[in-house]
Order: structure tokens, then sequence, then C-alpha cells
């Protein structure tokens, strides 16, 4: 079987006849996106409770984050939802196809660059006692507070994105082999996903990285 | 979709991937300009314009059924309403904090402590 000869849609979506909406994929994905907002949202308000309560702990936590590293990661990850933007839209032309899995290929990829960048940011923080324990190397109130957040909100991200990279992994796998399932509407609804990662991230940055540079 | 859509909706993709970069960088000099509370402000209000982009263009909200959309703004509006109840808490506690004490190893029992 050649990359034109499947169809765009898996044949047994047509069989569900009029009563499945063809977008109850995508509906399903956005009211689990709808639960994974109140989750990041509270932990975004616990961010918002500890920087008016403690300006000054939460700045001068702030400067000690790795900044250039944030904003690479950043750019990374905005480039990795164009990536998995485009590939939903190959999936969608019938002689763009044969590109889909390799661009589901380079977005994971680039997910997995998000991943050892971030890793390579957690060694740097542990050395310089950023991770909260005794020993933490900040003395000012609500400043272990923010290193609390940043960890917790970060590894709870960058858990999320590993889930992201295998999945996109195992639609390029199977996008490459024209596996029947791995039709466009999937590719959509996994695309939703990968890019409320990125909505994540794109709210962190500013959070985590970007307070008072200035001073 | 044939060609000429793609193509109009790669260029679309493009031209966003442009603009998300930029704004990412604008956010990075705003944090270097000292702007008082603007630094909040312009950092918030770049994240939620590069977050819109992603929503209408890449996620295609726009383009979804009705039904998608109400369950989306379902979503965001539960999270201000809950954010407000949270704050209506939080927001009037009396902040008292307790000086913070240093954990220690307590001396080790030999069962003389009560002799004289």
């Amino acid at each position: 079987m050649n990359a034109d000869s499947y169809p765009i849609v898996d044949p047994r979506h047509a069989n569900r006849g009029a009563g499945a909406p063809p977008e109850i994929g995508k509906l399903g994905m956005w009211v689990f996106l709808g639960t994974e907002v109140l989750f990041f949202g509270g932990l975004m308000l616990s961010y918002l409770y500890g920087r008016t309560h403690w300006p000054g702990g939460f700045a001068a936590a702030g400067r000690h984050t790795h900044v250039w590293i944030g904003t690479i990661n950043t750019a990374v990850l905005l480039t990795s939802s164009a990536l998995i933007a485009l590939a939903g839209a190959t999936s969608e032309c019938m002689p763009m196809r044969r590109w889909t899995p390799r661009l589901l290929w380079l977005t994971a990829l680039f997910g997995l660059g998000f991943l050892v960048l971030k890793g390579i940011e957690y060694d740097k923080e542990v050395h310089e006692q950023l991770f909260p324990q005794a020993g933490f190397a900040l003395s000012e109130t609500g400043a272990e507070l923010f290193f609390w957040l940043y960890w917790l909100m970060t590894a709870i991200h960058a858990l999320h994105l590993a889930i992201g990279v295998g999945a996109v992994s195992l639609f390029a796998w199977a996008t490459g082999r024209q596996r029947r399932w791995a039709d466009s509407h999937r590719i959509e609804v996994l695309a939703l996903y990968w890019h409320f990662v990125d909505v994540v991230w794109i709210f962190l940055y500013p959070l985590l990285y970007l307070i008072d540079r200035h001073s | 979709m044939n060609e000429a859509d793609f193509r109009r909706r790669r260029r679309r993709i493009a031209i966003a991937w442009i603009a998300l970069l930029a704004l990412m960088l604008t956010s990075l000099g705003s944090a270097y300009l000292s702007l008082g509370i603007g630094n909040v402000i312009a950092g918030l209000v770049i994240a939620t314009i590069k977050s819109s982009i992603v929503v209408i263009v890449f996620m295609g909200l726009g383009r979804s059924s009705a039904m998608v959309r109400i369950a989306a703004a379902a979503a965001l509006s539960m999270w201000f309403v809950l954010a407000g109840l949270s704050g209506v808490d939080y927001a009037t506690r009396p902040h008292e904090p307790a000086r913070y004490q240093s954990p220690r190893q307590l001396q080790p029992l030999t069962g003389k402590e009560n002799e004289p």
C-alpha cells in the first residue's frame, strides 16, 4: 500500500452513521483539556497568592531561574506547535500526506529537545541549591515557596510533554506505515493536546523566568 | 483539502509562528525595562495574545462547531469562577506568618534524663 492509497479518514468513522458527529473526538479532547485548565489553573492561583503576599521573595527567586534556557525552550515549543499544526494540514491534503510522518517525527524531536534542555536546567538548579530542602540557597521569605511552585509546575508540565512525545512518536510511526487508525481526525485531536501543553508553557514563561529581570 | 487550501493554511501557520516568536522576544525585552507593575501586565498580556494565536490558528477553535467552542468557553469560565471564589477566602485572610524555624536534630534519648 502506498502513501496515497489509504483514506484520509478511517472508514470505520464513516460507518458510524449520522448519529456520530464528526467532531466527537475534538469535543472529547476539549472537555479533557477543560479539566486540565482547572488543574494548572489551581497551581497558577497558588502562584498568584504567593506573588502578591511575598513579592520580594518571589522577585529574588525569579532572578535565579535560567532565563536563556527558558527562552530557548519557549521557542522550541512554539516551533513544535507550528510543526504539528502543519502535520495536521498535510494529513488532510492527499498530495502532501508523505510529509505527515516526517513532520510528526520532527515535532517529537523538538519535544524531546525541550525535555533535554529542561533536564540540564534542573541539574544546574540542584547544584545551585535551588531545590526546596534543607540548605536552600536563598534566605528571602517566599523564595522557597516560589521554587516549590517552580518545580511542581514545570515537572507536571514536563510529564505532560513526555506523554505528548510518546503519543506523537506513535502517530509518526503509524502514519509512516499507513496504519488506518492514524487518520487526520485523530492527528487533529492529538495536536490539540500538544498545543495545550504549549499554551501552559506560554504562561509559565513570564511567570517563572521574567520576574524582576530589570533590577 | 485541495492544494490551494493547503497552501493558504501553511501560510497562516507560518505567519502565526513568526508572530509567536516575535511576541516571545518582545516579552523577553520588556522584562529588562523598568516598568514597575507594567512588567507583570506586559508579560501576561503578551502571554494571552500568544495563547490566543495558538488557540485560534493552531487549534482551530474558530473553525470548530458551536459545541466545541462552548466546551472551551465553559472550561475557561469555570476557572474564573473558581479563582474568584478562592480569592474571596485567600485575599481576605489576615497575613500572620510564623517565624521560620530551621529543622534540627533532637538530642538522642539515653534513659537518664530524669536523673538528678
